[in-house]
C-alpha cells in the first residue's frame, strides 16, 4: 500500500470508530474523584451495594440505561425492578436518586465531587472524567 | 486547599444524608399478585395449603394479594416505614400490618430499626408476599411451610461490610410475637401461639461473579395452646445466583423443637430466554423419626409481560411415601396419610 492508501484507510478506521463512539456509553465521574472503581464496583455502587461514591441514575429506561444496566450489573429493565423491589419491601434499600437525561447526569457529575454517572459518550466534556466506555 | 477539604466533608456528608429520605419526603411503592391455583390428587378434600386453607377446587385466595408501603422521611437519617399487605389466611380475607417501623441511618454502613419487622429466618422470609423478587408463584412449600413467624416486634441492626470480593451483610434481631395463629395440619385448625425471646442472626456475602451465600439461625421461645412452653430452632444456608441468563436458587433449612426436628431443602435451576424463564425446582422435606418423606418436582414457565408485571405458570408434583403426612394431608385419622397430587397454579406478579 502507499502512503495515499495508508492515510486514506485510517482516516476510514477513524471515522468508524468515530460512528461506533457515538453509541458508547461512558461511565463518569468528577475530574476531583480520587479512586478510580472498577466495573464490578460501579456495578455495587449502582445497586446500592457500594457506597462510597454516590450513584447518579438516569430517570426513564432508554437505550443509555439499558446498555448500562445490560452490561455493567446484567440486568434488563424487569430484572433490575425485581432486584429493587427486593430492597424496598425489606427496608434495604432505596432506588439512587435519577436525573432527566443525559446532561442532567453530565452537570451533577461535574458539580459533585463524589457523583458517579454514565452517559451516551457523545455528550461527555472535559468537566468529568472518563472511567471506562461500554461499547 | 483547606477550602477544598471543608467542601469535600459538607459533599460527604450531604451524600451520607441522601441515601436515606430527605425530611418530608415519602415514597410510595407497592406490590401484588392475582393468581388461581388447584390442589388435586388422591382424595381432594383432604389438600390443604400452606395457610391451612382447603383447596378442593381452584381458588384465587391461596396466592393472591396486595401489599402497599409508604415510606417518610421524619428527620435527618430517619425514616418511618409501614407496609400493609391485603391477604387470605385461613380462609378469610385481611389486612395485615406486615411492617412499621422506625429506621435510623448511623452511618453508610449500619442502620438499626425498632417497631414491627420480619425475621429474616429464611432467605425470602422478608419478601415472603412480594412474588416480584422471586421467581416461583408458589414459594417450594417443603421450606416455607416451616416458617416460625412471618412478623415479630422488636429491634433489628444492618451492618454491610465491603470486601475484596463483594459485600459482607450481617443482620441481628430481637423480638416478639405475641397472640399468634399458626395451623396445626395434625390438629385441623388454628393454635394460639406466644413467641417470646426471638433471636434471629444472619450473614450474607454478595460476591460479584458467584451469587451470594447466605446463612441464617434463629432461636425463640414458644408457648403454644395446648403444647405448653418449649423452644424452637431454626437454622438456614441458602445460595443465590443470576448471571442475567442462568438463574440458580437452592437452601436448607433445619427446625428443631420438642415437637419434632424437620430437614427439607430445594434447589431450583432456570435460564432466560428473551422474556422468558423456564425453570424447575426439586425439594424434599424429612422430618427424624418417619421412615416416609414428602418430595416434589416443580416445573414453571416465567414471562416478563412489561417491566413491572411477570406472568408466571407453575406445575408441580407433590408425593409422599411409607405414611409420612408432608404439609397436605390435615389429619392424621384420615385413612390414606400420604399425598400424591398435583398443584396448578396461574397467575401475575407485578409491582408498582
Amino acid at each position: 500500500m502507499n502512503s495515499f492508501m495508508h492515510r486514506t484507510f485510517a482516516i476510514a478506521m477513524l471515522s468508524l470508530s468515530a460512528t461506533l463512539v457515538q453509541a458508547e456509553v461512558a461511565v463518569i465521574v468528577n475530574p476531583s474523584a480520587a479512586n478510580a472503581p472498577s466495573q464490578a464496583e460501579v456495578a455495587n455502587i449502582f445497586l446500592g451495594k457500594d457506597k462510597s461514591l454516590s450513584g447518579v441514575d438516569q430517570k426513564d429506561w432508554n437505550p443509555t440505561k439499558d446498555k448500562f444496566y445490560t452490561s455493567v450489573a446484567n440486568k434488563n429493565e424487569s430484572q433490575l425492578k425485581s432486584y429493587w423491589s427486593g430492597l424496598i419491601f425489606t427496608g434495604k434499600g432505596q432506588p439512587l436518586p435519577s436525573v432527566g437525561d443525559d446532561t442532567a447526569v453530565l452537570a451533577k457529575v461535574a458539580a459533585e465531587a463524589d457523583a458517579i454517572g454514565y452517559v451516551d459518550s457523545s455528550v461527555v466534556t472535559d468537566q468529568v472524567k472518563v472511567l471506562f466506555t461500554l461499547p | 486547599m483547606n477550602k477544598r477539604n471543608l467542601l469535600g466533608l459538607a459533599v460527604c456528608l450531604a451524600s451520607t444524608s441522601a441515601m436515606a429520605l430527605e425530611p418530608g419526603d415519602y415514597r410510595f411503592n407497592g406490590f401484588g399478585t392475582a393468581a388461581i391455583t388447584h390442589l388435586g390428587g388422591a382424595g381432594d378434600a383432604k389438600g390443604y395449603g400452606i395457610q391451612g386453607q382447603t383447596t378442593d377446587a381452584w381458588r384465587g385466595d391461596q396466592l393472591s394479594k396486595l401489599g402497599g408501603q409508604l415510606s417518610y422521611g421524619v428527620a435527618d437519617r430517619l425514616s418511618a416505614t409501614i407496609q400493609t399487605v391485603a391477604k387470605a389466611e385461613q380462609d378469610q380475607w385481611g389486612l395485615e400490618v406486615e411492617w412499621a417501623y422506625l429506621a435510623y441511618q448511623l452511618n453508610n454502613q449500619v442502620t438499626l430499626r425498632a417497631g414491627r419487622l420480619r425475621p429474616g429466618a429464611f432467605m425470602f422470609s422478608e419478601t415472603l408476599d412480594v412474588g416480584y423478587a422471586y421467581p416461583w408463584l408458589r414459594l417450594p412449600d417443603e421450606v416455607y411451610s416451616q416458617m416460625p413467624v412471618s412478623n415479630y416486634e422488636g429491634v433489628d441492626a444492618l451492618y454491610s461490610l465491603p470486601v475484596s470480593v463483594g459485600t459482607l451483610n450481617f443482620q441481628v434481631s430481637y423480638g416478639q410475637a405475641t397472640d399468634r395463629e399458626v395451623f396445626i395440619h395434625g390438629l385441623d385448625g388454628p393454635l394460639d401461639v406466644d413467641f417470646k425471646e426471638v433471636v434471629t442472626g444472619s450473614v450474607s456475602l454478595a460476591t460479584m461473579n458467584l451469587g451470594t451465600l447466605r446463612y441464617s439461625y434463629t432461636e425463640s421461645d414458644l408457648n403454644l395452646e395446648l403444647f405448653g412452653k418449649f423452644k424452637g430452632k431454626f437454622e438456614s444456608v441458602g445460595h443465590q445466583y443470576d448471571n442475567g441468563s442462568w438463574l440458580t436458587n437452592a437452601e436448607a433449612i433445619k427446625r428443631q423443637s420438642p415437637l419434632g426436628t424437620i430437614e427439607s431443602f430445594y434447589l431450583m435451576a432456570g435460564h432466560r430466554f428473551g422474556d422468558y424463564l423456564p425453570h424447575v425446582t426439586y425439594a424434599q422435606w424429612d422430618e427424624k423419626g418417619e421412615p416416609g418423606r414428602q418430595s416434589s418436582w416443580a416445573y414453571g414457565l416465567n414471562y416478563s409481560l412489561t417491566p413491572s408485571v411477570t406472568l408466571k405458570g407453575e406445575y408441580k408434583r407433590v408425593e409422599s411415601t411409607r405414611g409420612f403426612s408432608g404439609g397436605f394431608v390435615p389429619d392424621f385419622s384420615v385413612a390414606d396419610r400420604t399425598f400424591d397430587g398435583d398443584i396448578i397454579s396461574i397467575g401475575a406478579d407485578f409491582i408498582f
